[in-house]
């Protein structure tokens, strides 16, 4: 994500504020200490991550990140061990609760979109390589069906008409988060 | 946010203060120090306020928090009969979800904890965000939102109001409740009440500024003033030439009166509070005004407050705060307490 830094933050200074790439590099290096010492209940484990996004100055798509950990979090606490087959259930449970706090609604053209669409991408998928793949498909497919729509959430919306070839910063990001997986 | 260097001060904001980077943590110093028997500190960089006596086992917890830039409000009423624990932004600010979170595990007592704050986006989001986090620590908590500005959404949005001066109220309310070693349910439901009874408008004549920009948060005309405006310089309802004492109250009554009517033998509290700059004095030329208003109405003032319990920096400009009472919340509001800024 270090890599994928100034790329957001440019993409993000476009349209926003700027601090994206810096809220997820900070993010996820905290995530990367935090590693060797996560709990065995993959519930705190999660807890955990999605303090590492609390830690991080305040941003939205931060907390957001942090509020989706939180939903996978809650629902599998208890758990030493989770099926690969249940990712597109805590994914519905994270999307849900983001909507929630964010107050974004599908078709906004925001993160949330790309995140449904992994969603119905990995379902019925029970292998962690295949379901990366088919989730990096997802995001891309979903960024390249939003070309041409106006951005209905955020800052970026003030753009009107100027936004509509441009990326969702947060999408983006997804996509980068996912890669980097592999 | 963006990435801020560290600027020159900017010598045309005329503050005392050292570097702006440090105004939080050197005005949590001083109080704290000022105040040893009220205050610890907690948490990082000893941004949490806790009562020196908390957790009260078997007491509900009552925390808030906010950005700085207020005082009293938020952090100044912590003691017994007031609050437990206090999250602390930096000035207008939202202090960050692990703030609030080791907030609410300070002030738990194993009764579980009550959220009660101001409603402000950031800080509603971060404090919903703590009570989840704590919720796997196995600690109970509500929330009550404090949303009297009746300038900042009409009666139907009632939800959307900003929190401002009403706070003060709430505070003493629920604190009270809670050292009656009240259930949580019961303190929350009290909390509730008396937000839902407050109903506050405030009247801004000159502005602040925040220490980290540099220069005022709004422009207003030398012989304007706003009304309706938020304790963060946010647009008010009117914009206007300043008026004479009794007219501007006299329309902010008409205004608290229009959300909330008054009756004969009804008894409200009231608030008459500097944003900052604006004296004592002219404080109880506005009160003077109100008292003869509310009995000409019949109704009865109990325990008014005169003075600065809701600021913002060096605002000048005043609020005005009405609490319509019950016999319950009446002997809340009366009730013993204790905390540099307000003893009862």
């Amino acid at each position: 994500m270090d890599g994928a830094a100034s790329e957001l933050n440019k993409l993000d200074g476009a349209l926003g504020d700027g601090d994206l790439g810096v809220t997820l590099s900070q993010g996820f290096r905290h995530l990367q200490d935090d590693a060797p010492n996560l709990p065995d209940d993959v519930g705190m484990a999660l807890l955990q991550c999605a303090q590492a996004f609390t830690r991080v100055t305040a941003s939205t798509y931060g907390t957001l990140l942090a509020t989706g950990m939180m939903a996978a979090a809650k629902a599998t606490r208890g758990q030493n061990a989770v099926p690969w087959t249940e990712i597109p259930q805590l994914l519905g449970a994270a999307l849900k609760s983001m909507s929630d706090r964010g107050k974004g609604q599908l078709g906004d053209k925001t993160v949330l979109d790309a995140l449904n669409a992994v969603r119905l991408a990995t379902e019925g998928l029970d292998e962690p390589a295949a379901q990366v793949k088919a989730a990096i498909q997802a995001v891309d497919q979903t960024m390249a069906d939003f070309r041409g729509h106006p951005f209905r959430r955020g800052r970026a919306r003030i753009f009107g008409d100027k936004g509509l070839e441009l990326d969702d910063p947060g999408m983006v990001a997804l996509k980068r988060i996912i890669q980097s997986l592999i | 946010m963006a990435l801020r260097l560290t600027l020159e001060r900017d010598q045309s904001m005329k503050k005392i203060l050292n570097r702006t980077e440090d105004y939080v943590l050197e005005m949590l110093e001083g109080l704290c120090s000022a105040h040893p028997a009220y205050f610890k500190r907690r948490g990082a960089e000893g941004r949490v306020l806790v009562r020196p006596e908390a957790p009260i086992a078997g007491k509900v917890g009552i925390v808030t928090g906010g950005g700085s830039g207020h005082l009293p409000v938020f952090t100044g009423y912590l003691g017994p009969g007031l609050l437990d624990a206090c999250a602390v932004g930096e000035v207008f600010a939202s202090p960050g979800v692990e703030l609030m979170a080791e907030a609410i595990r300070a002030a738990n007592g194993g009764a579980g904890v009550l959220r009660l704050y101001g409603n402000y986006g950031g800080d509603v989001m971060n404090f919903d965000m703590a009570g989840e986090t704590v919720e796997f620590e196995d600690i109970r908590t509500t929330t009550v939102l404090v949303a009297d500005d009746v300038a900042s959404a009409g009666p139907a949005e009632r939800e959307k109001r900003r929190g401002v001066a009403g706070m003060v109220y709430c505070f003493k309310i629920a604190g009270a409740k809670a050292a009656t070693m009240a259930s949580l349910e019961d303190v929350t439901a009290v909390a509730q009440k008396a937000a839902d009874n407050c109903h506050t408008v405030g009247v801004a004549l000159t502005p602040c500024t925040v220490p980290a920009a540099g220069r005022p948060t709004f422009t207003i005309g030398e012989t304007e003033m706003e009304i309706g405006m938020g304790i963060h310089g946010e647009p008010g309802v009117r914009r206007g030439p300043l008026r004479t004492a009794d007219e501007i109250t006299g329309e902010m009554l008409k205004m608290l009166l229009a959300d909330m009517p008054l009756k004969s033998g009804d008894r409200v509290s009231v608030l008459v509070n500097s944003l900052g700059a604006t004296p004592l004095e002219e404080l109880y030329i506005c009160y003077r005004y109100v008292a003869c208003e509310l009995a000409a109405k019949g109704v009865d003032i109990i325990a008014p407050l005169i003075g600065r319990y809701a600021t913002s920096m060096e605002m000048t400009g005043m609020s005005l705060t009405f609490c319509k009472l019950d016999t319950e919340l009446e002997a809340l509001l009366l009730a013993p307490c204790d905390c540099p800024f307000l003893r009862c």
